[in-house]
């Protein structure tokens, strides 16, 4: 610190912002903590967030409120600029950045890809703590909580098909969701592991009873998933196998999208709980 | 110095002031004094990079160079020895198992890489000094390390570690560091020295290996000298900036009619334009508007198709 | 005076014996030439003279030291090879390719004022001079030949070794390349040529190897050598000797043995 404390003393009268030290100045380079941020924090804390959350392919937040907040591309650089209090990140942040980052004595929290709701909430509530606004993060994680509790219904095996074939298995955030929401991942009946591609043999050789196919967004060419939906095999199992949309952007985030994902799984499992 | 080189030289200062101000965060030039915080920016991001992207450009260039004069054939790669993938193979094997997490891990593992693939080269390509051989046994190394690449990105325990290991394939010199150039500097300087002292042979072998070998050329120790000095400025430059290609293919065509055709003088003039190529590129790439900054790998790809199409028109015009 | 000689050299070659206990002393200050049907060992017997090929028993010295022994520059300097083979692999200019010459006097250094009086004399001698900035692939088959032996000179060799250095070129450059060996001998060097033709033998050299199957089956002065009888025994042809109005030896086959 003592190179730059002269620094920092001439630069203060620059610093002193909005923010105050309850309420931190935050750049976010996560589009899926975007979502948490947006709700949690006051806007003028939040100083920029990720390029991301502006396209509508990627965002996990409603494009005309991103597009309020200046965007950055997530490299040390961009964010230096800003003079954070406090940089949010995901659990993958390229090793230059985050060395970047460290050296350069901007504070760094890192919140690793959920793998259940319960770990997801708890980032929800550590994220608004860090924010200075508690009370949001524990009314948006009762939100979240109430959205995704656990179905009492017999569970019906489902799988989500995702891009080029990918199927998330036991120890991820869809897993849980899927269980949560009335149904049994299916994924395990094939072996798979946390994440694996599923070959549609096996698929067409013991299906599920339904499928939730990753569609591609609006515009965007399709992957995998929409591969599936239209696949003659699958077609020919459809009175047993129903084939239903599940957005890509739904898959990972967790936080405020479970709220959504679990209106999807749950809509699903209620309509199919009629029709049986 | 020739008149060329001067104005290369200008070029790179140029391109190298260019690198430091320009960025998605342009820093005015009354900003660069340590009064404004965004001196920060300048000191410990962007000179530690617009150097490593001097460093970078000019050990490809220079690799590219003997490479060509070495296997006297303009189409030669520094890439074709197996070094370049063998390094890869190490940082991604890095980030597979999740060491990347200690910032020095990764360029560790990248030249135990290198290291690995020399010795391997050697083991395999045997004593003989054969081009052909050598040549053979780059490309045994270079499927290998691509294929156990692959597999890792394949075997990838979530979808977000393959695409860690995909991007950082692709080759950026975003948010370096002076560690990385305090790792690049030593030895992209020994592999430069050593493939300079190997410009007189390049020479002698315009006129073939034998009358070469009359004129006192040392096949083996030739063949030693350009492995070492490839392995040390490819490995060097994998190991802190990930895979960047075209720049050894393409720089010393750029340069060859400014050293006559002599093989031995296009490797100082492809230092100077690698390092220029380098720098200005990656300036480019915090330009383009994109979520996030494009991979200078990419750009170099990019660069390369039009280049190579340049070059088949002109031949073919030669050849009518 | 530097003598180039063998002592019992023996060379085998992919499994088959191409030299078999050679011995043979070469003179400097005249032209050699090493003569035989294909296959008898004539590239061979040069590339061991020039420290490119290692024998399996035996040795060529120069001086007496085994030239694979000598340091390798001091070899390159002495010993100028041409190879049969035109290669040049990069577009250069002709005086870059003939400065080629003088890399063993230069080693990692920059060309100095004597590298670049030799260069000069070496295209003088070849008559390049008025080319010497043009680049060689611009260059006739002919004015290629006489670039490359230009190179060659510029070493200022002890001995020039060359193979089939007259071979694919017109009449009147066969000449003028003959003319510049002969005058590269007359001048000290020592020079062994390998030839196929016998008129060329017949007309260039002063001394003559005749090989056949690995073995020396005769040396010593042309017309002694060049003879019907030893002719007819090692090529197996009959053939007709004379001299011209102008001195000049030739030798015509007329038919098989």
């Amino acid at each position: 610190m003592g190179a730059r404390a002269p620094l920092l003393l001439l630069a203060a009268p620059a610093l002193v912002s909005a923010a105050t030290p309850r309420a931190p100045r935050i750049v976010s380079i996560n589009p899926c903590l975007d979502a948490v941020l947006v709700r949690v924090a006051d806007p003028a804390q939040i100083a920029s967030i990720s390029a991301y959350s502006q396209d509508a392919r990627s965002s996990s937040i409603p494009l005309a409120l991103a597009r309020r907040y200046p965007a950055n591309a997530g490299t040390a650089e961009e964010v230096v600029a800003l003079r954070p209090d406090l940089v949010v990140a995901g659990g993958h942040v390229a090793p230059a950045t985050v060395a970047a980052l460290a050296r350069l004595r901007v504070p760094l929290a890192r919140f690793a890809v959920p793998t259940t709701v319960e770990e997801s909430v708890a980032q929800v509530r550590d994220l608004a703590a860090r924010v200075g606004h508690p009370a949001r993060g524990a009314a948006l994680a009762a939100r979240i909580e109430a959205a995704a509790r656990p179905s009492r219904v017999t569970p019906l095996p489902a799988l989500i098909f995702g891009a080029g074939g990918l199927v998330p298995g036991a120890g991820t955030l869809p897993d849980d969701l899927l269980t949560r929401a009335g149904f049994r991942n299916a994924s395990a009946t094939y072996g798979l592991a946390r994440w694996d591609v599923l070959p549609l043999e096996h698929l067409v050789a013991a299906p599920p009873r339904v499928l939730f196919s990753v569609a591609a967004a609006e515009g965007a060419g399709g992957g995998g998933g929409e591969r599936a939906e239209h696949h003659p095999a699958l077609r020919r199992l459809a009175p047993r196998l129903i084939t239903l949309p599940f957005p890509a952007r739904l898959m990972n985030c967790g936080g405020p999208t479970i709220v959504e994902a679990m209106a999807v799984l749950r809509g699903a499992r209620t309509r199919l709980g009629e029709r049986r | 110095m020739s008149r060329a080189t001067l104005w290369l030289l200008l070029a790179l200062l140029l391109a190298a002031a260019g690198s430091l101000a320009a960025g998605k965060v342009w820093v005015p030039l009354d900003a660069w004094t340590s009064a404004d915080p965004r001196s920060i920016i300048i000191v410990e991001l962007r000179l530690p990079r617009t150097i490593l992207a001097l460093i970078v450009g000019a050990a490809l260039g220079v690799a590219g160079a003997a490479m060509q004069g070495y296997l006297r054939n303009p189409l030669a790669d520094p890439g074709l020895f197996g070094v370049s993938s063998g390094a890869a193979l190490g940082a991604v094997c890095a980030l597979f198992f999740g060491y990347a997490a200690q910032a020095w891990l990764l360029p560790l593992f990248a030249l135990a890489g290198a290291a690995a693939t020399m010795a391997l080269l050697a083991l395999i390509a045997g004593r003989s000094a054969s081009l052909l051989v050598f040549t053979l046994a780059g490309m045994v190394l270079t499927s290998l390390t691509g294929s156990l690449t692959a597999l890792a990105i394949s075997l990838a325990p979530t979808p977000f570690v393959a695409s860690e290991i995909v991007t950082w394939l692709m080759g950026a010199l975003t948010d370096r560091s002076w560690d990385d150039v305090w790792l690049a500097l030593p030895l992209v300087a020994l592999g430069v020295a050593v493939l300079a002292r190997t410009a007189p042979a390049l020479d002698a072998l315009t006129l073939g290996e034998t009358a070469a070998r009359s004129l006192g050329v040392e096949p083996r120790r030739l063949q030693r000298a350009i492995v070492l000095g490839v392995a040390l400025t490819v490995g060097a430059t994998v190991a802190t900036a990930g895979v960047i290609g075209f720049v050894g293919l393409m720089v010393p065509h750029l340069v060859r009619p400014l050293a006559r055709h002599r093989p031995g003088a296009t490797l100082w003039p492809s230092a100077l334009a690698g390092a220029l190529l380098v720098t200005v590129a990656d300036t480019l790439v915090r330009l383009v508007p994109s979520a996030s900054e494009l991979r200078l790998g990419i750009a170099m790809s990019l660069l390369g198709a039009p280049f190579f199409l340049y070059l088949l028109l002109r031949l073919r015009r030669r050849l009518a | 005076m530097s003598a180039l000689a063998t002592e019992a050299l023996t060379l085998s070659l992919g499994g088959r014996r191409v030299l078999e206990e050679v011995t043979l002393t070469l003179a400097p200050g005249r032209v050699t030439a090493l003569l035989g049907p294909n296959g008898a060992g004539k590239s061979s017997l040069l590339a061991c003279l020039a420290a490119l090929r290692r024998p399996d028993s035996g040795a060529a010295t120069l001086d007496g030291k085994d030239v694979t022994a000598l340091p390798v520059r001091e070899r390159a300097r002495r010993i100028g090879f041409l190879p049969q083979q035109a290669d040049v692999h990069w577009d250069v200019d002709v005086r870059a390719l003939v400065a080629l010459g003088r890399l063993p006097w230069r080693g990692h250094g920059a060309a100095g004022v004597a590298d670049r009086a030799a260069v000069e004399r070496a295209l003088e001698a070849t008559a390049m001079t008025a080319l010497a900035g043009r680049p060689v692939e611009q260059l006739s088959g002919g004015e290629r030949a006489r670039a490359l032996l230009a190179r060659v000179l510029a070493g200022e060799p002890e001995w020039l070794l060359a193979d089939e250095p007259l071979a694919s070129l017109d009449p009147a450059h066969q000449l003028d390349v003959g003319a510049r060996l002969r005058a590269v001998a007359a001048a000290g060097a020592g020079v062994v040529l390998v030839v196929h033709d016998l008129n060329l033998a017949a007309r260039l050299a002063d001394s003559v190897l005749l090989l056949r199957a690995g073995r020396v089956v005769a040396a010593g002065d042309t017309s002694a050598v060049l003879t019907p009888e030893t002719i007819a025994a090692t090529y197996g042809v009959t053939v007709e000797v004379g001299v011209t109005a102008g001195g000049e030896r030739y030798i015509v086959p007329v038919g098989r043995v």
